[in-house]
C-alpha cells in the first residue's frame, strides 16, 4: 500500500500534467478575480455580503482543479494504457485506487491552498486598489485557506472515484466543469436551501464561502466537511468497485 | 550431518510438488454474443519457449489478458504457478509481461516509466538501470517515451517485463517494430532465458518470427486451439509454413 502510494506520487511528478494544471489554475484565478473586481460596482463590493462573490472563487477554483487532477490521474491511465502495467504490478485493484485517491488528496490539498491563497491575495489587493475595505477578518482568511485546502483534497478523491467509474477523460473533465462552474452556481443562486447540501457548497461551507454565497447561506463548516467527506467516500468506493469488477480492455 | 536440512533452497523445493508454470483449462471468454476464446486448454512446463500463433483476431491477446488477470474468464480457468494471476503475492517477481498495446505515458521518460513500476513493486532503482542497459536503452532513458521509435518502445516494454527478474515471460507480439538485429537479439535472449530455467510464452501472427526461437507452437484460430506443433518435427521451414496455413485456413484453398 505504501509502495503503491509512493508510485502514485512519483507518477504525479513525472508528467507535464501537474505543471500545466497549476499554470492553468493560476491563469483562471487571475482572470476570474480581475473580472469580478473590475466589473462589479464599488457600492456592491462595499457590502460585506457581496465580497464572497469575488473571494469565494478561490474555493470553487481549488475544488475544480483538484477534482480535475484526481480525475486525470486515473483517466489518463486508461487513455494511454498505463493502467495495464499498473495492475500487472499490483493486481489488488482496490488498493491501487486507494493509493491513487491518497496521492490525489495530497495534490488536492496543495492545489486548494494555492487557489484559496491566490484568490484571497489578488481579490484583497484588487478591492484595496479600488478603495474598498475588505470586511473579512484574519480568522475568515485562515478558514478560507485551510478549509479551501481540505475541501480541495476531498474533491480530488471525489474526482478519482468519478474517473474510475467513467474511465473517459473527456466525460470526467467536462462533467466536473459543468457541475462546479455552472450547475452548483445556478442552484445556490436559485434554491439555496437545497443547494447547500451539494458537494460544491459543502466545500464552500468548509472554507466559509463560495461564489454567490457567504457563510449565511451555507452549512456549518463541520457539517460541510462531513458531507463532502461522504461524497468523496461514495465516489471512491464506487470507483474501486467498478475498477475491481470490470475487465481492462 | 546428512540429516540436517539442505542449505540450498532449490534442493528443498524439489521435495514439494511444483505446479506447472501455466495451466489453462477450458478457458472461455465471451464478449456479448462473440466467443473470443473458446474452451482453450494448454499447459506450459518450466524451461520451455512456446509460441502462441494465430492470425490477427484469433484470440491470442484476449487469452494473454485472461492469463494476466486483466480480464475475467466467462468460463474455465487460467492459472500461473497454480493460482490466478491476481492472487500471486508479488506477481512481477514471478511473471513479466509485455503487452501488444504499448502502454506508456508519452510525456514520461523511459527511466521514470520503469521507476513508477519499480516503486510499486519494491524494486530498486539500481535494477531499473540494469534492465535499461540490458535492452540498450540507457542513453535514451531520460527522454520522453513520446519520442521513441516503435522498436525502442518494445525494448522499454521488455525492460519493464524483466524488472522483477521473473520466472515466466509472457510476450505479446514482441518482435513488432524490431529491426532484423533486434529480432535476432530477442531470439538469443529468449533462448538464454529458457536455458537458465525460465519459461516463455510468446505470441505472434507471423510464423517466421517465432519459428526459430520456440520449442513448440500452439496454433489458435477463432478462439480454439487447432494444433500443437513441435518444431523438431518439421525438417524445413516450408513444411512448417504449409502446416500453419492449412490449420488457420489461410492457404487460399
Amino acid at each position: 500500500m505504501i509502495a503503491q502510494l509512493r508510485s502514485e506520487l512519483f507518477k504525479q511528478r513525472t508528467t507535464r500534467t501537474a505543471p500545466i494544471l497549476l499554470a492553468s489554475m493560476v491563469g483562471v484565478a487571475i482572470l476570474v478575480v480581475s473580472l469580478h473586481v473590475f466589473t462589479l460596482s464599488a457600492a456592491d463590493l462595499r457590502q460585506a455580503a457581496n465580497q464572497p462573490k469575488v473571494l469565494g472563487w478561490g474555493t470553487t477554483i481549488g475544488a475544480l482543479f483538484a477534482a480535475l487532477a484526481g480525475a486525470i490521474g486515473i483517466t489518463s491511465e486508461f487513455r494511454n494504457g498505463t493502467i495495464r502495467p499498473t495492475l500487472l504490478t499490483n493486481p489488488d485493484r482496490v488498493r491501487v485506487l486507494a493509493a491513487k485517491a491518497g496521492a490525489a488528496a495530497v495534490a488536492g490539498l496543495l492545489i486548494g491552498v494555492v487557489a484559496a491563497g491566490l484568490v484571497a491575495a489578488l481579490g484583497s489587493a484588487g478591492l484595496a486598489a479600488r478603495g474598498i475595505t475588505v470586511t473579512l477578518d484574519a480568522g475568515d482568511f485562515v478558514q478560507m485557506i485551510a478549509g479551501g485546502g481540505l475541501g480541495a483534497a476531498l474533491w480530488a478523491v471525489l474526482g478519482t472515484g468519478l474517473g474510475a467509474v467513467l474511465r473517459s477523460q473527456i466525460a470526467a473533465v467536462a462533467g466536473l466543469c459543468v457541475w462546479l462552474l455552472l450547475i452548483e452556481n445556478v442552484l445556490i443562486g436559485n434554491v439555496p436551501s437545497a443547494a447547500k447540501y451539494a458537494p460544491g457548497a459543502s466545500g464552500g461551507a468548509l472554507a466559509g464561502l463560495m461564489p454567490d454565497a457567504g457563510s449565511a447561506t451555507l452549512l456549518a463548516p463541520a457539517a460541510g466537511a462531513v458531507l463532502l467527506l461522504a461524497y468523496a467516500v461514495v465516489a471512491a468506493v464506487s470507483g474501486a468497485g467498478v475498477l475491481d469488477r470490470r475487465d481492462i480492455g | 550431518m546428512a540429516l540436517t536440512a539442505p542449505h540450498d533452497e532449490r534442493v528443498a523445493r524439489d521435495f514439494e510438488p511444483t505446479p506447472p508454470v501455466v495451466t489453462v483449462r477450458d478457458l472461455t471468454k465471451r464478449y456479448g454474443g462473440v466467443l473470443a476464446v473458446d474452451a482453450l486448454t494448454f499447459g506450459l512446463e518450466a524451461g520451455s519457449v512456446t509460441g502462441f500463433l494465430g492470425p490477427n483476431g484469433a484470440g491470442k491477446t484476449t487469452t494473454l489478458r485472461l492469463l494476466l488477470g486483466l480480464a475475467r474468464p466467462s468460463g474455465g480457468e487460467a492459472h500461473v504457478f497454480g493460482r490466478p494471476y491476481r492472487e500471486l503475492p508479488e506477481p512481477t517477481r514471478r511473471v513479466g509481461a509485455l503487452l501488444e498495446s504499448g502502454d506508456f505515458d508519452p510525456g514520461r521518460s523511459g527511466r521514470n516509466h520503469l521507476r513508477v513500476l519499480a516503486l510499486a513493486a519494491g524494486i530498486t532503482t539500481a535494477r531499473v538501470d540494469e534492465v535499461l542497459e540490458l535492452v540498450e536503452l540507457d542513453r535514451a532513458a531520460s527522454r520522453p517515451v513520446g519520442g521513441y521509435s516503435l522498436g525502442m518502445r518494445q525494448r522499454l516494454g521488455l525492460a519493464a517485463a524483466l524488472l522483477g527478474d521473473p520466472e515466466l515471460l509472457v510476450l505479446d507480439e514482441p518482435a513488432n517494430g524490431l529491426d532484423a538485429a533486434g529480432v535476432h537479439w530477442l531470439r538469443g535472449f529468449l533462448r538464454q532465458f529458457a536455458a537458465a530455467g525460465g519459461t516463455v510464452l510468446v505470441s505472434s501472427h507471423v510464423l517466421a518470427e517465432v519459428a526459430l526461437s520456440v520449442d513448440r507452437a500452439l496454433v489458435i484460430d477463432r478462439g480454439r486451439l487447432v494444433a500443437t506443433l513441435a518444431m523438431s518435427e518439421f525438417a524445413d521451414p516450408g513444411a512448417l509454413e504449409q502446416a500453419y496455413l492449412e490449420l488457420t485456413g489461410k492457404d487460399g484453398s
